[in-house]
């Protein structure tokens, strides 16, 4: 039996091994991708200092210290259940069952679909699947797409498909149905990219500071916003249009756009046909939380976290003995931040309080100087499930 | 108007899920199983959030602390050989 | 044949002396790099269909691309429901598209049979296949 398993082989996974493995724990980490290093790997996006953050470069840096320490790690290894014994975990996988005395379940989070017609046709991807093509497999998705859903995660993933020299039409709304309500609602999505503006060069980053004030004047912003778009990096980016339909026979040849109205109806006489070959559908993440579900972890519905997270407390530990999470299934952030969780879940599993405290205080920190936060209320999003916890004690 | 798809892997519409729940006024457990949405090889993982948002709109059926469309063992699709434990290669 | 590739990038580098690596996908030899997968191999080849959906036909290609939605399920050395995109190509491989089913019905989720006799009679005035 082992000490530990870690499910998940990204960056909160990764960084859990390393602290186990400075106690000499038994670890083995499992992911069912090829290659470790999650959804890190994709990620490269310039720092407001200038910086580049470098997903693949990130990973090595974990994989060296990971490998210095003789930390087992398998990949294509797939999670289908967890049973929870009297003196730990059995895991089932597509190889083999796995008995383990603690499991720290990393699994990261799932793309949120925004359905609109004609996306099952081949060349259409979620925004992530472009990001992993791109800049992991080095495979161009098309020649000329466009992004539907205006969001933090797809502005940052469409800058990187620019640096790889993929050409966008531009970003625009999903039109609006029951499911995408709130990304087909140009004063919502205007919020969230004020938050982001700062992110943006010079144009971009006056009028998102000068409209981020207050809420009437993003009002104005969304009811004289340009029919150009405003431009991030060169791409237009539409918050008064929206994409109703995904043309083609056997692949993608064009998108159908038209104008909406401030609350994101459409208005009838304006569509247009746009040839593109691929597009990318950006709905936002949700955290995938299924095993720790299948493990009898107890639920709470956190809109700020991103949905249904484990409850847990600030030392990622679950209310079930020996059931650690860490990463995005805690709550949609940064790397950075599923990183420090990580650190902050391996000593817990290791028993040093003293090193998991200090790096509870890094998570924070790190939290604090993030540049993109996914949710503005995430502390309060923290506190709550911190809270949930207590129920349990 | 074109048919918005839900559930790729089943293929149910957004207007089958909009009319089943209207119809049955029912939940979204309920709404799977009239429907098949999220029954199909992934498990619902696409479009779980999909059929929730929709139960949400229809019969204003709140996402709870429990996570709506019970998720059950396997998360993923296994082969007999794997459950059998026969299955040894890859 | 690596009319697709991304084989320089301004940060990350350019990408070279990779292994090649010969497979086939339905019938035909495709070459991709060592530590492609399926998905990625086919793609910088210009293939993107992988499959049909079993009942509609509808042509399906990958959605996720990160082993979540199955979208990419293809045959592999005659093993089922393979994920194209989390499976590397091996020297050899034998991959095969995902074909149309026989449907014994094909309506709407109201009208299916909610038992066996109804089965049968449906079945009788719909032979779709």
């Amino acid at each position: 039996m082992l000490d530990v398993v870690i499910i998940g082989a990204g960056p909160a996974g990764l960084s859990a091994a390393i602290a186990c493995r400075e106690s000499n724990l038994d670890v083995l980490v499992i992911d069912e991708f090829p290659k470790p290093g999650g959804r890190l790997l994709g990620q490269l996006h310039q720092e407001p200092t200038g910086e580049w953050w470098n997903g693949i470069k990130e990973t090595e840096a974990l994989l060296n210290k990971a490998n210095a320490l003789n930390t087992k790690i398998k990949c294509g290894v797939s999670c289908h259940h967890i049973e929870k014994t009297d003196d730990g975990y059995i895991i089932h996988t597509n190889t083999a069952l796995i008995k383990t005395k603690k499991l720290l379940i990393a699994t990261g989070a799932a793309e949120t679909a925004a359905p609109i017609p004609g996306w099952t046709l081949p060349g259409v991807m979620s925004i992530g699947a472009a990001q992993v093509m791109t800049n992991v497999h080095r495979v161009q998705v098309g020649k000329r797409g466009i992004v539907v859903g205006v969001n933090v995660l797809s502005a940052a993933i469409a800058r990187e498909l620019q640096i790889a020299g993929i050409d966008l039409h531009s970003m625009a709304l999903p039109v609006k149905n029951t499911v995408t309500k709130d990304h087909a609602h140009p004063g919502k999505v205007m919020d969230g990219l004020v938050r982001i503006a700062h992110l943006a060069p010079s144009a971009f980053l006056r009028f998102g500071s000068k409209f981020a004030q207050s809420a009437k004047v993003r009002e104005m912003a969304v009811k004289l916003y340009p029919s150009g778009g405003v431009k991030m990096w060169g791409m237009p980016i539409h918050i008064r249009k929206a994409i109703t339909k995904i043309n083609g026979t056997n692949q993608v040849e064009s998108v159908t756009m038209s104008n909406v109205t401030p609350e994101g109806d459409i208005i009838p006489g304006t569509e247009e046909i746009i040839k593109v070959d691929f597009v990318c559908i950006a709905g936002g993440l949700y955290p995938l939380s299924e095993l720790a579900s299948v493990a009898g972890c107890p639920f709470r519905h956190i809109e700020e976290l991103g949905g249904h997270v484990p409850v847990h407390n600030e030392r990622m530990e679950t209310p079930l003995e020996g059931l650690y999470v860490a990463g995005n299934i805690t709550g949609i952030e940064s790397a950075k931040v599923a990183r420090a969780q990580g650190i902050v879940a391996g000593y817990t599993i290791a028993g040093d309080v003293a090193k998991a405290e200090s790096a509870m205080q890094d998570v924070k920190a790190i939290r604090e100087a993030a540049s993109i936060q996914f949710h503005p209320q995430i502390k309060a999003g923290r506190a709550k499930i911190h809270r949930a916890f207590q129920e349990y004690v | 108007m074109e048919k918005t798809i839900i559930c790729r892997c089943e293929e149910v519409s957004l207007e089958d899920i909009e009319n089943t729940a209207k119809k049955h006024n029912c939940s979204a457990r309920e709404v799977k199983l009239r429907t098949r949405a999220g029954m199909g090889y992934c498990g619902g993982r696409t479009c779980r959030p999909a059929v929730d948002a929709v139960l949400a709109d229809v019969t204003g059926e709140k996402a709870g602390h429990q996570v709506p469309l019970k998720v059950q063992p396997p998360v993923r699709p296994v082969t007999l050989s794997v459950l059998g434990g026969t299955h040894h290669d890859n | 044949m690596t009319t697709n590739r991304i084989l320089n990038h301004p940060v990350l580098g350019p990408v070279e002396n990779k292994t090649p690596v010969t497979f086939t996908f339905d019938g035909q030899t495709f070459e991709g790099f060592e530590g492609d997968t399926i998905a990625s191999a086919l793609l910088a080849n210009g293939i993107r269909q992988l499959r049909v959906h079993e009942e509609t036909g509808a042509p399906r290609a990958i959605y996720c691309n990160i082993g979540h939605c199955f979208e990419c399920r293809v045959t592999v050395n005659k093993h089922e429901t393979v994920r194209a995109c989390m499976t590397t190509i091996q020297p050899d491989m034998v991959v095969e598209s995902g074909k149309m089913e026989p449907a014994p019905f094909n309506t709407s989720p109201e009208e299916w049979p909610r038992t066996y006799a109804e089965f049968e009679s449906k079945k009788e005035g719909d032979s779709n296949a």
